[in-house]
C-alpha cells in the first residue's frame, strides 16, 4: 500500500515546497521518518504531461510502479499556454512494504508545475533534480512538439513515448530523430505501443521454437490481426514487427489489408476492426495449418493454439500482459535492451503507422 | 552452447525477446510422485512454469509411484498441494489447463510390466500431445531405487529419445554417501544414460543469489583485481538454520552435517566465489573451472582432521524463546548417535590465487538464526596513517547473502562527524527486496527448465561429485576411526555452536562473523 507523507492544497499528491530547497526538505523527510523506512533508487524516472489533471493521475500510477521498480520519480505538468509564468513543486514518497516483509521501501517524488514561458525551465528542472550516476528514463506522455531540447534528450538514457495516441507517427518520429542528432547521443527509444505486443510476440514466437524455424516460417501464406477501435496502429506495428523480421516488404496498402513481398509470392494480411482487447485475435497461415493467438475481452491470459491436419491439436495459456499504463511501463522497464528490433518493425511499415 | 540454443537463436521471431533457450515439447516423468519432492516442489515448479507462459505447449507430466491411484486422483492431490506450496497463487483456468497435462503411472520400481506399459503410455502422450519422443525422468526417490528404475528404463529403450527425440535424465541428491557409493552410483546411472544426458540437482545452484556471484564477480570490473591472496584475507561460508532434524531423523541420522550440506552445497558454493573465469558461459566451461577448485581442496591427512575440522550436535536449548529438546532425545534419533548436527571446517585452496587464504565454512541445526552467506574479508589497511595508533581498524567485508533477504552489502570504513579523526565501520548494502521488486523464480523452476532446455551449467558433474566425496571421505574416515577419532562436541541449541569451532579461526587472528 502506498502512502503519501503529506496531503496540503492544491495539489494533494505532496508537500508543496520551494523549487531550492527541494533538497533540504527530502533530506528531512526521511529524517522524519526515523529510520523506519529504506530509500530506494535504481533510475531517474522523469514523467512529462501536459494534460490536465495529469499530476494526479500519474502520482496513483507512480504508487503502483514504484512497489517493484524503486526510482526517484520527477512527475512534470506543463501548462505552455498559461498566461502566468509559475512554476510550483511539491515533494512525497511511495512507501510499500517490501517482498521480505518487515522494511518499508520508499521511492521518492518530485512533482512540478510548469506554467507559461517557464516551460524554457524544463530542462534544467530535470537536471538539477536527478540522483546522481542513475540512468535517466524520461517518459513523455503525448505528442512531441518542436522545438525538442537537444540539451535534455543528450543526458536521457531511455525515452519512454506511447506512438499508439500518436495521430502523425512520421512526423512525430522525424522530430525524435532530429532531437537525437543535434543531441549526439543514441537515445533508446521505448515505445509502449510496442511493449503492448511484447506477449504477442512472445506466443507467436514459441510457435517456432523448433529444429528449423526458418522453412516453417518462409512458408507462411497469410495473416489476419482483429483489432479494437484505436489500435490500428498496434496491429500495424506487430505486422511490421513480423514482416522486418521475416523480411518481407510491405506493397501497397488499402484499409483492410496490406500486403507483403516475401521471396516471391505475395503475402495477404487481413486488417480487421472489432470490439475488444486492443489485439484480440491474430492468425498466421501456413497452407492448411492456422496458428492462432486469442486474446478474449476481460481475459489477462492468451489463448495459443496450433490447428494441423493430421497432428495433435496444440493449445495452451500464456500471459497476456495489460493494457494499463503502469503495467506496461512495469514490463518495459523489466525488458530493457537496444530496441533494434523496433526500430527495423517501424521502418518497415512507417508510413503505414 | 548447446543445439538447442543454437536452433532457439535461429527462429527471427525471438530476437530480442528472451536470452534463454525455449525448450521443447516433451514428456516428464516424476518417479516417486506421491513423495514430498513432487508435492511440494516439483508440480508447484511446473505449475509456475505453465503460469508464466513458458512452458512449451503439450508437455505431459507422469507421475509413476507404487500406489493405486487414477488421473483423476494424482490430478486432486496435487492441486490441492500445489494450491499449497506454490510460489504465486495458483488460477483456476491456469490449472485447468496445467492440471489436464498431469497423469498417473502406477507401477513398482522393479516390475519390468509396469516400464513395458509406460511406453505404451508415452508413445501414446507423444501423438496426443505431439512431445516428438522427447523424455525427461526425474528421480525424486531414494538412491537405492536408482539401480531398479535406470535398469528397467533401458531394458524397455527409454533411456533414448523416441523418433529423433531426446531422453535426459535428473537425479536428486544425495549422490551416494562416500566416494565409493558415488562412484557406483554414476557407474549405475551410466549404464543407463550417458553423462550429457545425466542432470545432477543441487537446488542451492538454482537460486538467483548463488548465480549472481558469477555476475558479482565477473560482469563487474572492480572486484576481480581484489579477489586472490594478495588482497583477500580468508572467506567465510555459513549456512545456519533454526530448525532442528524435524521429519528427517531417518534420512539425517545416517548423513549427519558433513554429507548432508558440504558435500554438495557449501562445496558448489565454495567453487563458485574461489572459480577462474570460465571461458565462456557453456555447461562444460563453468563445470571445468569448478572442478579445478574441488581438486585444488587441500587434502587433510586423517591424522590433521581433528586440527582442521570440528563436529558437534546440539544439546537442549532454547530457539525463539521456546524450549527445544537435544538431537538425541528427537524422534527417530539413536539416543546414543554420534550425528554431527554442526560442523566447521578449515579449509585451503591450493592453487596460485588462493595460496594460504583459509576458507572456513561452517553449518549447524538448531543456531540462533537461519541465513546462508558468503564473507569475504579482505585484508586490512597498513599500519600507517589511520591504522598507526589504534591498529584494530575492521577489515572490508564483502558479504553475498544467499537466503533470505538475498543481497550483497560492503563494509568500510569512514570517518564518523566531528573535528577528530575518528573512524567507524559503515555499511553498503543491497537486498535484491528492495531494489528488484519481482519475485524470483523458485530454484526448482530455473533448474527443470534447464533440464528441458539441455542447459546444463547449473547441475553438477560426475568428476565434481567424486572429487567432492573424495575430499569428504577423509573426514568421514578420521570420525569413524576406533582408535583417536576426533570427540563429537556439544552445543546447546540456540547457540552459536561449540566454542572450540571459534578457536578454529582464533589462531589465525579470525573470528566468525555474525550473522
Amino acid at each position: 500500500m502506498a502512502t503519501a507523507v503529506e496531503n496540503p492544497a492544491p495539489f494533494s499528491g505532496g508537500m508543496p515546497v520551494e523549487i531550492g530547497k527541494i533538497e533540504r526538505e527530502l533530506k528531512k523527510l526521511w529524517e522524519q521518518s526515523g529510520g523506519a523506512t529504506t530509500r530506494a533508487s535504481l533510475i531517474n524516472l522523469a514523467v512529462y504531461s501536459e494534460a490536465a489533471g495529469s499530476l494526479a493521475k500519474n502520482t496513483e500510477l507512480l504508487s503502483r510502479l514504484t512497489e517493484s521498480n524503486a526510482c526517484r520519480a520527477i512527475v512534470i505538468r506543463s501548462e505552455p499556454d498559461a498566461k502566468e509564468n509559475r512554476v510550483e513543486a511539491w515533494i512525497s514518497a511511495h512507501c510499500h512494504v517490501s517482498k521480505a516483509g518487515s522494511k518499508q521501501i520508499c521511492s521518492e517524488q518530485l512533482s512540478f508545475r510548469i506554467e507559461g514561458s517557464s516551460m524554457a525551465l524544463l530542462t534544467n528542472v530535470v537536471f538539477s533534480h536527478l540522483d546522481s550516476d542513475l540512468p535517466l528514463y524520461f517518459w513523455w506522455q503525448g505528442e512531441f512538439h518542436d522545438p525538442m531540447d537537444p540539451q535534455l534528450f543528450a543526458w536521457v538514457d531511455r525515452l519512454i513515448y506511447d506512438s499508439q495516441s500518436w495521430n502523425d507517427f512520421d512526423a512525430q518520429m522525424r522530430r525524435v530523430e532530429i532531437a537525437q542528432e543535434e543531441a549526439k547521443q543514441r537515445v533508446v527509444l521505448c515505445d509502449l505501443n510496442w511493449t503492448r505486443i511484447v506477449h504477442l510476440r512472445l506466443a507467436l514466437a514459441q510457435f517456432f521454437d523448433c529444429a528449423e524455424p526458418e522453412a516453417q516460417l518462409s512458408g507462411i501464406t497469410g495473416v489476419e490481426v482483429e483489432y479494437a477501435p484505436g489500435f490500428r496502429s498496434t496491429a500495424v506495428l506487430l505486422l511490421g514487427w513480423l514482416a522486418a523480421q521475416l523480411k518481407w516488404q510491405a506493397a501497397e496498402p488499402s484499409r483492410n489489408e496490406l500486403r507483403f513481398i516475401s521471396g516471391d509470392q505475395s503475402v495477404p494480411a487481413l486488417l480487421n476492426e472489432t470490439d475488444g482487447q486492443p489485439i484480440s485475435r491474430f492468425v498466421l497461415r501456413r497452407g492448411a495449418t492456422e496458428f492462432c493467438v486469442l486474446h478474449a475481452p476481460d481475459a489477462d491470459l492468451l489463448d495459443v493454439t496450433v490447428f494441423e491436419e493430421g497432428a495433435p491439436r496444440m493449445h495452451q495459456l500464456m500471459p497476456a500482459g495489460e493494457n494499463d499504463p503502469a503495467v506496461l511501463l512495469e514490463e518495459e522497464l523489466t525488458r530493457g535492451g537496444p530496441h533494434r528490433v523496433y526500430l527495423r518493425a517501424i521502418n518497415c511499415v512507417r508510413s503505414l503507422l | 552452447m548447446n543445439r538447442l540454443a543454437d536452433q532457439h537463436l535461429s527462429n527471427p521471431l525471438r530476437e530480442g525477446l528472451a536470452t534463454r533457450a525455449a525448450p521443447q515439447p516433451c514428456t516428464v516423468v516424476i518417479f516417486g510422485a506421491t513423495g514430498d519432492l513432487t508435492m511440494r516442489k516439483l508440480v508447484p515448479a511446473l505449475y509456475n512454469i505453465t503460469a508464466d507462459g513458458e512452458m512449451p505447449p503439450g508437455v505431459a507430466v507422469v507421475g509413476f509411484a507404487r500406489r493405486e491411484k487414477t488421473d483423476e486422483q494424482f490430478r486432486t492431490e496435487q492441486e490441492e498441494t500445489t494450491r499449497k506450496f506454490s510460489r504465486q497463487q495458483v488460477r483456476d483456468d491456469v490449472w485447468k489447463q496445467f492440471g489436464n497435462s498431469l497423469f498417473y503411472h502406477q507401477s513398482e520400481f522393479h516390475d519390468p510390466d509396469g516400464y513395458k506399459r509406460l511406453v505404451d503410455r508415452l508413445d501414446k502422450l507423444d501423438q496426443e500431445r505431439g512431445t516428438g519422443g522427447n523424455r525427461l525422468f526425474y528421480l525424486a526417490v531414494a538412491p537405492d531405487q536408482f539401480e531398479a528404475i535406470l535398469k528397467n528404463l533401458k531394458a524397455v529403450g527409454l533411456n533414448k529419445g523416441k523418433d529423433g527425440g531426446w531422453a535426459r535424465v535428473i537425479v536428486e541428491k544425495p549422490f551416494g554417501t562416500d566416494l565409493p557409493s558415488a562412484r557406483e552410483l554414476n557407474r549405475v546411472v551410466r549404464t543407463a544414460f550417458s553423462e550429457e544426458q545425466t542432470y545432477r540437482i543441487d537446488h542451492f545452484l538454482g537460486k538467483e543469489t548463488a548465480q549472481n556471484i558469477l555476475v558479482l564477480r565477473f560482469a563487474n570490473a572492480i572486484f576481480e583485481p581484489l579477489w586472490n591472496a594478495r588482497y583477500v584475507d580468508h572467506v567465510q561460508i555459513t549456512a545456519a538454520e533454526t530448525l532442528g532434524v524435524e521429519n528427517r531423523a531417518g534420512y539425517y541420522e545416517g548423513a549427519g552435517a558433513l554429507r548432508d550440506m558440504v558435500q554438495n552445497h557449501l562445496l558448489q558454493l565454495l567453487c563458485l566465489v574461489a572459480m577462474e573465469p570460465p571461458t565462456d558461459l557453456g555447461a562444460d566451461s563453468v563445470r571445468d573451472e569448478k572442478v579445478k577448485v574441488v581438486r585444488s581442496l587441500r587434502h587433510f591427512k586423517e591424522s590433521e582432521v581433528a586440527e582442521h575440522v570440528m563436529r558437534a550436535q546440539y544439546s537442549a536449548g532454547a530457539i525463539n524463546g521456546k524450549e527445544v529438546p537435544a538431537y538425541r532425545a528427537e524422534k527417530n534419533v539413536n539416543p546414543e548417535s554420534q550425528t554431527e548436527t554442526y560442523v566447521a571446517l578449515r579449509m585451503h585452496v591450493d592453487n596460485w590465487r588462493w595460496a594460504q587464504v583459509p576458507f572456513y565454512v561452517r553449518v549447524g541445526k538448531r543456531l540462533p538464526k537461519s541465513g546462508t552467506e558468503i564473507s569475504v574479508h579482505f585484508k586490512k589497511a597498513p599500519s600507517v596513517l589511520f591504522n598507526k595508533d589504534t591498529p584494530v581498524l575492521d577489515q572490508n567485508v564483502l558479504v553475498i547473502r544467499i537466503q533470505p533477504d538475498e543481497g550483497i552489502s560492503l563494509r568500510m570504513q569512514a570517518k564518523m562527524p566531528g573535528t577528530s579523526f575518528r573512524i567507524q565501520p559503515v555499511k553498503m548494502d543491497f537486498h535484491y527486496g528492495t531494489s528488484f521488486g519481482k519475485a524470483s523464480p523458485e530454484a526448482y523452476e530455473r533448474l527443470l527448465l534447464d533440464a528441458m532446455s539441455g542447459d546444463a551449467t547449473l547441475f553438477a558433474r560426475r568428476d565434481e561429485v567424486e572429487e567432492a566425496w573424495a575430499f569428504i571421505d577423509t573426514i568421514e574416515h578420521a570420525w569413524a576411526a576406533k582408535k583417536n577419532a576426533p570427540p563429537l562436541l556439544f552445543y546447546p541449541a540456540g547457540s552459536w555452536g561449540p566454542e572450540e569451532a571459534d578457536e578454529l579461526l582464533a589462531g589465525e587472528g579470525h573470528a566468525w562473523r555474525r550473522l
